[in-house]
């Protein structure tokens, strides 16, 4: 429902869906809101770690939430219970609800079976964000790390979710990445299943 | 005539349970409620070959009791919607209905940022919506 700009043009007002409402809801007001969250965590913490978990914590909950109503709403009543199936559902479906459009891509890991990686050129909550640079590492994609945690965990994928910039040549900015590293059980059940 | 609804968490652990009729004994229906989990959790780990798809979250007649039907729906997130009635011609698309409905209270419910996952749904607009659905599904079936 975020979104730069509206998902499908529409020339002509009256052509306008009734029902439908409003789909967007305005990228300066997420921004704004979602400064205020990692200012007043910053106040409350005294380390980067901290920050970064409270964020993840806060995109947990919406994470969850976010599963339940988008199995209610869009996936006409299936459950996933593969691991492709659900990685495929946040990479499409979840993206493009919550940022207007799907990810850039979706990659298996190679170093390890259970990662995989969902990268994004920019990712929205951090377009407006610039980290000074005594914070290290931090990304404030950890908002997004944990809602994607939220959605794999109440989907029953237990995971780990972080998220990490990976400098591209050729490009100012870094790439996002959110790597998903899936817990031992989650890969015993794939195989059991005849993955 | 529906008795019961219940939802049930991931963990087997209630989180919402309603009667409608004062008659009946409510730990009868607790009870009731209880072994439909056995059911449930029998009918999604040994998926049937030629039963229902295994991501179908509609689990439709659960078991028959003395007096009541059971039945069930599976969501997503392992959460158990349970819906005793004693009906005896209840037809499948006026269960299903009802599911989608109580689906979307139970969304909106779970919504509330002061909803904690896991805890009980204390929401009162949750129960009123549940009430109004209950009774527009006898309507509909009597009707």
């Amino acid at each position: 429902m975020i979104g730069v700009g509206k998902m499908k043009q529409y020339s002509n007002v009256l052509d306008k869906p009734l029902n439908k409402g409003k789909q967007e809801v305005s990228l300066s007001a997420f921004a704004f809101l979602f400064s205020e969250l990692v200012q007043y965590n910053q106040t409350q913490v005294d380390n980067i770690a901290e920050l970064e978990r409270r964020l993840e914590d806060a995109g947990y909950a919406v994470g969850a939430r976010v599963l339940e109503l988008l199995c209610h709403r869009e996936k006409g009543n299936r459950k996933e219970t593969r691991l492709l199936g659900i990685l495929s559902f946040v990479h499409s479906t979840v993206w493009k609800v919550l940022f207007g459009k799907v990810a850039d891509s979706l990659e298996k890991g190679t170093e390890h079976e259970d990662e995989y990686m969902i990268s994004e050129k920019e990712l929205l909550v951090n377009r407006f964000i610039s980290i000074p640079k005594d914070m290290g590492t931090f990304n404030c994609g950890a908002f997004v790390a944990g809602i994607v945690r939220g959605v794999l965990d109440s989907a029953g994928f237990p995971a780990v979710v972080t998220a990490h910039f990976v400098p591209m040549e050729g490009q100012q900015r870094p790439r996002t990445t959110i790597l998903i590293k899936f817990a031992e059980e989650v890969l015993r059940r794939e195989a059991r299943l005849g993955g | 005539m529906i008795v019961c609804v219940a939802v049930v968490g991931h963990q087997n652990n209630p989180l919402y349970i309603q009667s409608f009729t004062e008659a009946d004994d409510a730990l009868k229906l607790h009870h009731v409620v209880h072994c439909s989990l056995d059911v449930v959790d029998e009918r999604v780990n040994n998926p049937k070959k030629s039963g229902p798809m295994l991501n179908e979250t509609y689990l439709g007649l659960l078991y028959p009791t003395e007096n009541y039907k059971v039945y069930g729906y599976l969501t997503n997130t392992k959460v158990k919607f349970i819906l005793v009635t004693t009906d005896l011609d209840v037809k499948d698309a006026d269960v299903r209905n009802f599911f989608r409905r109580f689906h979307a209270a139970y969304v909106d419910a779970v919504s509330n940022p002061f909803h904690v996952p896991g805890k009980k749904i204390t929401s009162r607009t949750f129960a009123e919506r549940v009430s109004t659905i209950v009774k527009a599904f006898g309507l509909s079936s009597a009707g």
